[in-house]
């Protein structure tokens, strides 16, 4: 199964829309980011992340 | 507090992925796990509190080791907002194909897609000139500008 991206909040899934934004998601994406406690991270912060998951840093 | 780790080049996301399970299973604090695609080999976990490398939840296949000290945050900010490709790629720049079938063949910009990131180029020693739409990842710039 071939991971993919939203285009909207950079979530990694399988599906091709994403869950949270039902926007389609594309296959076209770069870097990768776990965020698990997204209250205490900086990096979370900084990206606007509010949700632990996977994530893409950047999406086409 | 952010600390790096070296990993097999390829293997980063492999890692990650094996140390956020690990982590989930032993309670240890790491807030988040981000593998700059820009920095091959090397992935960067976070922390809130100052955390034993020498764990056994960082004991995982295709890891070579634990880098010392801390990485300040304003350093990890240049791999969280990756600046576009295109962005010093302007029309008529000279530029290099990096991959695909015309791979170091020397060529022209003469148009750019932007959203799509797409570069329209002219082979430069072609004898017919040729659009050729090519992704901007596979060009590398040679030149700015047109002379």
């Amino acid at each position: 199964m071939v991971t993919k991206a939203c285009t909207r909040c950079h979530r990694l899934m399988e599906e091709e829309r994403c869950a949270v934004c039902n926007v389609t998601s594309s296959k076209n994406w770069s870097g990768f980011l776990i965020v698990m406690d997204p209250e205490n991270s900086q990096i979370a912060e900084e990206l606007n992340i509010s949700l632990p998951g996977e994530y893409a840093l950047r999406v086409r | 507090m952010i600390y790096a780790i070296r990993t097999l080049v390829g293997q980063e996301k492999n890692v990650a992925r094996i140390i956020a399970r690990n982590v989930k299973t032993s309670g240890i604090e790491v807030s988040s796990i981000l593998v700059p695609e820009s920095l091959k080999g090397y992935i960067l976990i976070e922390s809130s509190s100052k955390i034993d490398m020498q764990n056994p939840a960082f004991k995982v296949p295709h890891m070579k080791g634990i880098i010392d000290g801390e990485i300040p945050f304003d350093e990890v900010k240049t791999f969280l907002n990756p600046e576009p490709i295109l962005a010093s790629v302007k029309k008529g720049s000279i530029v290099e194909l990096i991959s695909g079938p015309f791979k170091g063949e020397k060529a022209k910009v003469i148009r750019i897609d932007e959203s799509k990131e797409n570069v329209v180029l002219e082979l430069i020693e072609a004898a017919v000139p040729i659009p050729v739409t090519v992704n901007g990842d596979q060009i590398r710039l040679i030149q700015k500008e047109a002379d």
